[in-house]
């Protein structure tokens, strides 16, 4: 808090409880400041949190998770709040946790590629710290401007280059959290990995902030390929595109990246902030990325050209300049946000397909749209089969936000029963637990929200995410028989 | 005063708008357009000042247009707590450069504070401070030029030299006498003291208006002369409308709209036989190029507005796109530039000022890491909000490279800050405006020719 100080005094005991831990300007509780709190970057779903706590070492957060325990309070760690579930968002009444002051780059190894940072540190910070000595951090969730490493281990974040490189929790050496009953642990000392035992990094990273807090992550950097080349190819025909895809994969190449974007998108990238200049008429955009060591490019990107006029292409152009490049992404990675010039509000999706199905799946989304009459553009991660269809509406409009919500969710249902999934690297939070149900059983449900109870077992930290409700009632069912 | 009463009745009253919205029930409705175009990505989020220094969401740009958004859905009130957050924005307009579907945060917020402005007048010392400053200083120039002359009589008189002595400043708070021991020495006003119209030298290539300013024209008289030198030296007839205005941004950034638009108004009648109005401080640009925004919702005055903001430019722009007359001589400096935020995020304008400046033989440009980093100064932020203004000026300094003499900008609010800061620091940069240094390498030129001429 800066400026003038407020001269109203808390009422709440819990307010003044909490800060008596963290001191005095660390805690929000005024329902002003709180509004601001009541979602995260997905916006169909709010709640009025009871205080925001901002925090500065692991010693802080466990003495607040154990003042919570004890006041049975329920409590969320939070981020820069730019996740697209609603893992940070609050039901009401939970305490938010911000992690946002915990934001130091504790360490940097490059002779072990490794770096330290704590949970609040910006993902982009990352390689912006390091690159003038040629390294970078893999994972590039489309939010990294501004989002955390800590969010992005809790949701396991994804990006546009994951599909040659891996997810966030293929990037992370060792992590530090605060268990759900105050202890402070560390997983995976000293940064070395595959440590005998079980994957308890695997198992806490993408746990979406519901088995832990954590305090301190150590990552895995990489050195900057030698050699990059981008392509841009245009395509008259969704189907062509789509195919393209799969032949690129099925020909042995792995892109660094291969990102996929319909017209309806184009539409919207091209009306936002970093326009390219995209063809209004066609129907898709590949854009293609290959990196490694110098030799070798130039032959992939050929092979890649070539498999683009097999299929059609009405055009195919290299990025000319790094500053190209830059523009070419920078449309790609705004490209939800964008969304808001061509319309109020928007639901993004994240089903997952085997790539082979891609002309189906994208048929078939779009007579959900036409079914619900709602404008649904596309954009996504084409080479890893990771589908974001962006529902757009005007929650303005009566009914509409609900129509939204129920398309988004037919959407997802196309994906699983194509033999795919419901979220590739936006998490499940609270949007899309009902839609766990498309790919487990009551059963597998209930197996994974044991394995929550051996670590959250009063479900208090981030409760009604992840799982469906009914989920629960088999818990609280077992407890009463019990 | 009216009544609140009677201020909903003034808002029924105007043409074709709805009355309220929400919890804004006040004259000048804030744009619902402006709030529906921002999907909360928070790509804003480390693009905003106020956020990276407090991590707080409400203090950052998408968490101010929530609130104003639940204003108007009627969640929370017009009051203190909705108050602080939106006031304590610096305006810099850093989330609109970040901003992927062109979110107006700056335009939206002002409105917001004409709301609170109205449900909440100013009161006590901040109200006393508001209503002698902008009220009874910015519109009036003979009292700028007055204020300017007891500054130079304080600072020629020796009262200057003796309160620095004596001790006396120290009654002030330390941000007010951090800046008393920087004041620039006061020079005369250019308005009413230059004609109105100064030719262009030799061949002439048109004619321009030039809003001289009030904080530039009395802090930096030096900085409006330079700036008539350059353009008549660059074959433009300068004219200097008398009955032009101060341009009413502090005003409409402060909540007070309507003196805004009373001043708006005046502009616009001074410069309405121009087709070119340049400006050189970057914060009266911005105000300039958005009097259709001002007056959004005015179906009488927006045409008028409209047409108007179309004819502001800023001075470096302008100076580039029309093919300014390289100078011929060296100036041997290293010289780094600050992007003011009114020139950088509200207008656009980045390359040309450095353009301007690279062409100068014998200039090296050394850029500024994070150089469009609001420094701090936001109009009378740095009055009002001596801490984070402090905390800002700090990080500004340390970017400055080492071994540069000058820092350039175009805003004389940065020029006041930054210089604040240099001598704070112990530091020995010059903080010179753009237009100056090109005028430094004009007039070497010109006084090269006349020794040539003379040996």
């Amino acid at each position: 808090m800066f400026g003038k100080k407020s001269r109203k005094q808390p009422k709440d005991p819990l307010v003044r409880k909490l800060m008596d831990i963290v001191g005095e300007n660390e805690v929000l509780y005024l329902k002003e400041d709180l509004v601001a709190y009541e979602c995260d970057g997905f916006t169909m779903s709010k709640g009025m949190p009871r205080a925001v706590a901002f925090v500065h070492n692991a010693e802080e957060v466990s003495q607040i998770v154990k003042l919570l325990n004890r006041e049975k309070v329920p409590y969320i760690a939070r981020g820069a709040g730019t996740g697209l579930s609603g893992g940070a968002t609050p039901l009401g009444g939970e305490v938010i946790i911000s992690m946002v002051r915990m934001k130091r780059l504790l360490h940097v190894d490059l002779e072990n590629r490794k770096a330290v940072v704590e949970p609040g540190f910006v993902n982009l910070k990352l390689t912006q710290s390091i690159s003038d000595r040629g390294y970078y951090y893999a994972p590039d969730p489309s939010s990294q401007y501004a989002c955390t490493i800590g969010g992005n281990v809790a949701e396991n974040a994804g990006g546009a280059h994951c599909l040659k490189y891996g997810v966030t929790t293929n990037h992370i050496l060792g992590l530090e959290v605060v268990l759900p009953n105050g202890e402070i642990v560390e997983i995976g000392e000293e940064g070395i990995p595959d440590r005998p035992g079980y994957d308890l990094i695997g198992l806490l990273t993408g746990s979406e902030g519901t088995l832990g807090i954590i305090t301190k992550i150590t990552c895995k950097v990489l050195k900057n390929p030698q050699g990059k080349k981008t392509v841009l190819a245009y395509f008259d025909e969704i189907n062509d595109a789509s195919q393209a895809v799969s032949d690129i994969i099925s020909a042995g190449i792995i892109p660094a990246a291969l990102e996929m974007m319909d017209q309806t998108a184009i539409h919207g990238v091209e009306s936002g902030a970093h326009p390219v200049g995209h063809p209004r008429d066609i129907a898709a955009f590949l854009l293609i990325e290959v990196d490694g060591i110098e030799a070798g490019i130039d032959d992939q990107m050929n092979e890649i050209v070539e498999v683009c006029k097999k299929n059609h292409v009405r055009e195919v152009k290299v990025a000319q300049s790094e500053a190209e490049r830059e523009l070419w992404w920078a449309n790609r990675k705004t490209g939800f946000s964008a969304m808001g010039a061509i319309s109020p509000d928007y639901l993004v999706q994240d089903g997952v397909i085997p790539r082979t199905r891609l002309p189906e799946v994208l048929t078939k989304i779009g007579e959900i749209s036409k079914k619900y009459n709602l404008r649904i553009a596309n954009i996504f991660h084409a080479g890893d089969g990771n589908l974001h269809p962006l529902v757009l509406y005007d929650a303005r409009v009566p009914g509409e936000a609900e129509r939204a919500a129920k398309a988004g969710s037919e959407c997802l249902k196309v994906c699983a029963d194509a033999g795919g999934s419901i979220t590739g690297e936006h998490g499940v939070g609270i949007e899309k637990k009902e839609e766990m149900r498309f790919i487990f059983t009551d059963e597998e449900i209930e197996a994974q929200t044991n394995i929550r109870a051996v670590f959250n077992p009063e479900d208090l930290l981030n409760p009604g995410k992840l799982f469906p409700e009914p989920g629960r009632c088999v818990e609280v069912k077992r407890a009463k028989a019990q | 005063m009216m009544s609140v009463d009677e201020k909903k009745m003034s808002a029924q009253t105007e043409q074709g708008m709805p009355a309220t919205l929400g919890n804004f029930k006040w004259n000048d409705l804030p744009d619902e357009n402006k709030w529906a175009d921002c999907v909360h990505c928070g790509m804003c989020l480390e693009a905003c000042p106020t956020y990276q220094e407090t991590g707080e969401e409400h203090q950052s740009p998408r968490g101010r247009v929530y609130l104003i958004k639940a204003v108007a859905e009627g969640k929370i009130d017009v009051n203190e707590a909705f108050s602080k957050p939106i006031f304590d924005g610096l305006d810099c307009r850093a989330c609109e450069t970040a901003c992927p579907a062109s979110v107006q945060v700056g335009g939206l917020i002002e409105e917001a504070r004409g709301q609170i402005r109205q449900a909440m007048p100013l009161k006590g010392i901040s109200g006393a401070v508001s209503k002698t400053v902008l009220k009874g200083f910015f519109p009036h120039p003979s009292r700028m030029h007055k204020l300017g002359g007891l500054m130079k009589l304080y600072q020629k008189s020796g009262i200057q030299k003796l309160a620095r002595k004596t001790g006396l400043l120290n009654i002030l708070p330390t941000h007010l006498k951090d800046m008393e021991a920087i004041l620039p020495e006061v020079g005369k006003p250019v308005l009413g003291r230059y004609p109105e119209v100064v030719p262009a030298e030799g061949e002439r290539k048109g004619r321009v208006a030039l809003l001289t300013g009030c904080v530039m024209d009395v802090m930096f008289s030096d900085v409006n002369e330079a700036t008539i030198r350059v353009l008549t030296h660059n074959g433009y007839d300068v004219h200097l409308p008398k009955n032009q205005r101060c341009c009413g941004a502090l005003h409409i950034h402060a909540g007070d709209r309507e003196t805004g638009k009373a001043l708006a108004k005046q502009n616009i009648e001074a410069f309405k036989e121009f087709d070119k109005v340049l400006v050189n401080a970057a914060g009266c640009g911005a105000a300039l190029q958005e009097y259709d925004e001002l007056f959004r919702n005015d179906p009488e005055m927006l045409p008028l507005a409209k047409a108007f903001s179309e004819k502001v430019e800023d001075i470096s722009k302008f100076l580039y796109e029309n093919g300014f007359k390289r100078p011929k001589v060296e100036v041997k400096t290293r010289i780094t530039y600050h992007d003011a935020c009114h020139l950088a995020h509200a207008q656009g304008v980045r390359f040309e000022p450095r353009q301007l400046l690279k062409e100068i033989p014998g200039v090296e440009l050394v850029e500024l890491p994070d150089a469009d980093r609001c420094c701090g100064s936001a109009g009378i932020y740095n009055l009002t909000h001596p801490d984070m203004a402090g905390r800002l000026l700090e990080r500004k300094i340390d970017d400055i490279p080492e071994n540069v003499e000058m820092i350039t900008m175009g805003n004389p609010g940065c020029m006041l800050q930054i210089a604040m800061g240099v001598k704070k620091y112990g530091r020995s940069e010059k903080v010179v405006h753009t237009v100056q240094l090109l005028d430094w390498a004009y007039e070497k030129e010109k006084k090269e020719a006349e020794n040539l001429v003379n040996t």
